[in-house]
């Protein structure tokens, strides 16, 4: 019943963003769960090959700006995300990994499932199942569990991205370069990890309420020592997709070194492109550096970790000036030839970074920073603690976020940063 | 006993946030009172025959106390900053919960107007009204695109940047107010004499908009509904955005429905108002001179044309009055 009713206010939601987005998402989700059916006992790989490519159709239709503008489409709410959910499935049917499903209305939850509609993580049919369409009961352990992941997702989003979004802002606005281009990227790297791991948590959490687990698509990935280990550790769901259905389908590791260097690189595209045509060229060099491996490595793990932070911090200039190709190089190129250090910091007040808000930041990150670190440890002594505490727990972080949060009028604080991919 | 403690944690959280609620919120005591009148209604212990309702046309031209010293009528200001017809409308309707009035005098500047303006006068106006279904329905009818109707549940969603900004003021005034206005009039001693306003702006279009007339018939219909006397008026402004097709079609409107209309401004000479020293901004707004000589006026017609009672000579009221004027008094020689 409850699964029902899941699914009907996931639905209703979606439809709020337009119809177009339930017509294709019911598209997708009809067209894979009967192929899905048939593909089950009659292995026709041609059939496969085009029911992929029908559901990869939109949202490589959707990547290209100038065509949607043409038509005049809206982008349907979660493209991105529900057209890999439904590929895996088809295609882990086909290789009899997971047997198809039998009851409409579960398939139907799955792809609708409106909690990871907007931001993901991209779900696997084999890993959600198990514990989507069981019968939901109350658990109290479960609904702490899920309000203290839900009041931390918003703490990292309105403690810290939005915080950092407000310096963002105004350094991009003001065409500022140089150092000005550095700290953006420096802080982005913090605002994307914090916005896009706090909507997952905000995702997982909700999630865990219903009793289903959804698996986790970070882990850490700011203390990861080469671009190779970053992609394991930052938006796991898609590196793993990329990985089961791209790489590995492409010959993965097991050709020749010169073929997987390309297999990386045609990976990272595929990447790239997923997220929009002006990200191909972080995706490309994404994948140089994963090629490049050791490169950069040294004997000291923290140098390490500071080179592949800088690393991938750099490359998120992709997405902060990302509406060319030449826009990005121009800011790191800026970082190296205009040297304003010290105007930067005689001016942080200009940028948004007052007194209070950088006294908030680093606290919040430090939060973050620790919590990360020593997750097991915390999460387990939060699952040891008594109703009352975790209830102050609980209570104390949502009385941070509405008093210290930036939020409000000039904020769309309900979108998250992948929420547009 | 383990569900009792966690309902007590919660219980002492709610209410650590609802004081933050209450302390973050400003408190329009000192510095921009306009936030205050809404709700000095409340503090009220009589009623009135006459309601003035309209936007700082009203609380800045209309001294009640002035009326009742030269005319005995008793009367009250419900205005506020840019008030909106709408909001006109539903604060109209909630004053008519706490009484009922002989009349209701409504200043028509608010029908140039078709859609809601700006969050910080909506937030002078409703922040401190009381909750009520009146309330709901305003604030629906009021939020700009980018406001949303829970950050006027919960202030701290709105208010939560000031809490590097809280002043002596928020915490004296934490569950405690003082008087700003008198009887809903604001004083204004400042004088700025006219000199000059812009050239008269063209507009695309001099109609009032549906919307207008549908709030003005609602205002109308519910006042007829109660026997109450519905007057119009223009306030003496001089800034030249009150165009005579508005005038022309107010007239028609007041003509169609047999309701009294004054245009104060076309009378202004004979009432006395001198623009060099009875505006406070250069002839936007009357400064409490020129609110003086129109009240003494306007009081006078009201007691005049609909017959009002004189409780000058009622020992209850005047007792009321007397104590209000002396409160008054000694504002105005402070001020």
């Amino acid at each position: 019943m409850l699964n029902i009713l899941l699914l009907l206010l996931s639905i209703i939601v979606i439809t709020t963003f337009g119809l177009n987005s339930l017509i294709f998402i019911s598209l997708s989700a009809i067209s894979t769960y009967f192929t899905g059916k048939y593909l089950e006992k009659h292995k026709n790989k041609p059939l496969l090959i085009f029911i992929i490519i029908l559901n990869l159709l939109p949202l490589i239709f959707f990547r290209f700006t100038y065509l949607v503008n043409k038509f005049n489409i809206l982008v349907p709410i979660g493209l991105s995300y529900y057209t890999l959910s439904v590929i895996s499935y088809i295609v882990d049917v086909y290789k009899n990994e997971t047997k198809s499903e039998k009851n409409i209305l579960n398939y139907l939850l799955y792809v609708f499932y409106l909690p990871y509609i907007f931001i993901g993580p991209i779900s696997r049919y084999k890993d959600v199942s198990k514990t989507m369409f069981t019968k939901k009961k109350f658990d109290i352990t479960n609904t702490y569990k899920g309000l203290l992941r839900i009041s931390w997702g918003f703490f990292k989003k309105y403690l810290i991205a939005s915080r950092i979004s407000l310096v963002i802002s105004s350094i991009t606005s003001n065409n500022l370069v140089g150092a000005y281009a550095l700290l953006a990227c420096i802080l982005y790297s913090i605002e994307l990890y914090s916005d896009f791991s706090g909507g997952i948590d905000m995702v997982i959490g909700v999630s865990n309420i219903f009793g289903i687990k959804l698996k986790e698509n970070f882990n850490v990935p700011y203390i990861s020592e080469t671009i190779k280990e970053f992609w394991g550790r930052w938006h796991i769901a898609l590196s793993s997709f990329l990985k089961d259905y791209v790489y590995i389908p492409l010959g993965g590791n097991r050709v020749s070194k010169i073929r997987n260097k390309i297999n990386i690189i045609i990976t990272f595209l595929v990447s790239g492109f997923w997220h929009g045509t002006t990200y191909i060229l972080w995706g490309l060099f994404h994948g140089i550096l994963v090629c490049t491996g050791n490169l950069f490595k040294t004997k000291n793990k923290y140098i390490n970790i500071f080179i592949t932070f800088i690393l991938t911090s750099l490359l998120w200039s992709f997405f902060i000036w990302n509406t060319s190709f030449i826009e990005p190089l121009k800011m790191i190129l800026s970082i190296f030839t205009h040297f304003n250090y010290i105007t930067l910091f005689k001016n942080l007040t200009e940028i948004n970074l007052t007194l209070f808000n950088i006294v908030v930041l680093i606290l919040s990150i430090l939060i973050l920073t620790i919590y990360d670190l020593k997750q097991e440890k915390i999460n387990n002594k939060i699952s040891n603690l008594s109703p009352v505490l975790k209830t102050s727990l609980l209570c104390i972080t949502v009385i941070l976020v509405f008093t210290l949060g930036v939020y409000g009028i000039g904020f769309n604080h309900s979108e998250f940063i992948y929420s547009k991919f | 006993m383990k569900y009792l403690k966690v309902i007590l944690t919660l219980t002492f959280f709610t209410i650590i946030f609802i004081l933050l609620n209450i302390l973050l919120k400003p408190k329009y005591m000192t510095d921009l009172v306009e936030g205050s009148m809404t709700n000095a209604f409340y503090k009220e212990d009589m009623v009135h025959d006459v309601i003035f309702i309209g936007d700082c046309e009203v609380y800045a031209n209309f001294s009640p106390l002035e009326m009742y010293e030269t005319s005995g009528i008793t009367s009250y200001v419900r205005g506020n900053s840019q008030q909106l017809i709408w909001q006109s409308y539903y604060l109209l309707k909630e004053t008519l919960k706490y009484e009922t009035p002989e009349v209701v005098v409504f200043n028509v500047n608010s029908m140039r107007y078709s859609k809601p303006v700006s969050e910080a006068y909506n937030r002078l106006m409703i922040d401190n009204m009381k909750w009520s279904k009146e309330k709901i329905d305003l604030i629906n009818a009021s939020k700009t695109e980018e406001e949303n109707f829970l950050s006027y549940v919960l202030p701290i969603m709105r208010y939560h940047s000031r809490i590097t900004e809280l002043t002596k003021e928020d915490f004296e005034y934490l569950f405690r107010t003082k008087k700003t206005t008198y009887n809903g009039f604001l004083i204004n001693k400042n004088i700025k004499p006219y000199t000059s306003f812009p050239k008269e702006r063209r507009l695309p279009t001099y109609e009032f908009q549906d919307i207008d007339y549908e709030y003005l018939d609602k205002i109308r219909t519910l006042l007829e509904e109660k026997g109450i006397r519905l007057v119009l008026i223009k306030a003496p402004s001089l800034y030249p955005y009150w165009y005579d097709e508005y005038e022309t079609q107010i007239k028609e409107y007041a003509s169609t429905y047999n309701i009294d209309y004054y245009n104060l401004k076309s009378i202004a000479d004979s009432i006395g108002i001198d623009y060099e020293t009875d505006t406070y901004d250069g002839g936007l707004h009357l400064n409490y001179y020129g609110a003086k000589k129109l009240s003494k006026y306007f009081g006078e017609l009201l007691k005049k044309n609909y017959n009002l009672t004189d409780y000058r000579s009622d020992a209850k009221i005047s007792e009321i009055y007397n104590k209000k004027l002396i409160e008054y008094k000694k504002a105005l020689e402070s001020d």
